[in-house]
């Protein structure tokens, strides 16, 4: 069986704590892997020639595919089983080639719903520091 | 956009949805998650949890089955100015493999907007609610469909 992960508890996120992630840098192989995990065929995403005819410079990556790594480094950091909200802002698309830099922050520790919890808030921005997404999270960390 | 104001609060019919575990392994690999209980049984039941856990943003691409159930094509949207904007997910059981899942679609909210560039912006969320056999609340999806006024320089 392979290893757990160990998930940060209540007593070490306090607020101003942070983590990262770096995926990347990304290939028309990883868009297209991820569309059919995803089931979405938008041709923009793997199609130079029709992503072209659709104004674009190239195919570029499903939004959802930096959404996910950005959801990654959040339920890998606090456990996915204490997630209790997360949204997604689409800010910019990622390119081939483009590293997707995802870092995330404790806004506030507050109780709610008869628990302990943080807020989170994220961003996934490319190696020239665009912003590609913007996250907020809520989560009730373990003890 | 010809958004026909009837559509707004309307509910769509319920759809069928067993999350699989090849698909949440397929989809936990594509975005590199290290976490073992998306890919191994022994470790998500070690963990507490029945089967395989779904990734946070697993049930973005499971919002419909058919045309009947989609929302999409009741709302007039113009593809070719059509982003998604937001994304957003609220978890309120675990998700995992195997459970006999309910879903069902409502539009619940639309909104117009002065677009940056000028002109008008349409917005509409669609919320998908996810149910569990004993009709226990799951887990809710909100998208957010933006139509600009102009061919999206920003998409997903």
């Amino acid at each position: 069986m392979p290893n757990a992960l160990t998930y940060a508890t209540w007593d070490d996120l306090p607020e101003g704590a942070e983590r990262e992630l770096t995926a990347g840098p990304l290939t028309r192989t990883d868009f297209v892997r991820f569309a059919g995990a995803n089931g979405d065929f938008n041709p923009n995403h793997h199609d130079d020639t029709y992503a072209a005819a659709s104004g674009f410079p190239s195919s570029f990556a499903p939004g959802m595919l930096q959404g996910g790594y950005a959801g990654r480094l959040i339920s890998e950091w606090v456990g996915p089983a204490a997630l209790r909200t997360l949204r997604l802002r689409f800010s910019a698309q990622a390119w081939p080639g483009d590293m997707v830099i995802c870092r995330a922050k404790i806004l506030r520790r507050f109780e709610e719903g008869g628990e302990r919890r943080v807020e989170i808030e994220a961003e996934a921005v490319s190696q020239s520091g665009e912003v590609l997404i913007k996250a907020l999270a809520t989560a009730a960390p373990g003890d | 956009m010809p958004l026909d104001p009837a559509v707004l609060k309307r509910e769509f019919p319920e759809f069928e949805f067993i999350p699989e575990r090849g698909k949440i392994r397929e989809f936990a690999l594509a975005l590199g998650l290290e976490d073992p209980v998306h890919f191994d049984v022994e470790a998500a039941r070690a963990a507490g949890f029945a089967d395989l856990l779904a990734p946070p943003t697993f049930t973005r691409q499971f919002w419909h089955e058919n045309d009947e159930n989609d929302p999409m094509p009741h709302l007039g949207y113009d593809p070719k100015r059509r982003l998604h904007g937001e994304q957003e997910f609220e978890y309120h059981k675990p998700l995992v493999a195997g459970m006999a899942l309910r879903g069902r679609n409502v539009i619940s909210s639309t909104k117009e907007k002065e677009g940056r560039r000028g002109g008008k912006m349409t917005f509409v969320v669609i919320e998908t609610r996810f149910t569990d056999a004993a009709g226990d609340l799951v887990q809710v999806a909100r998208r957010t469909l933006i139509e600009t006024a102009a061919p999206p320089k920003e998409t997903e």
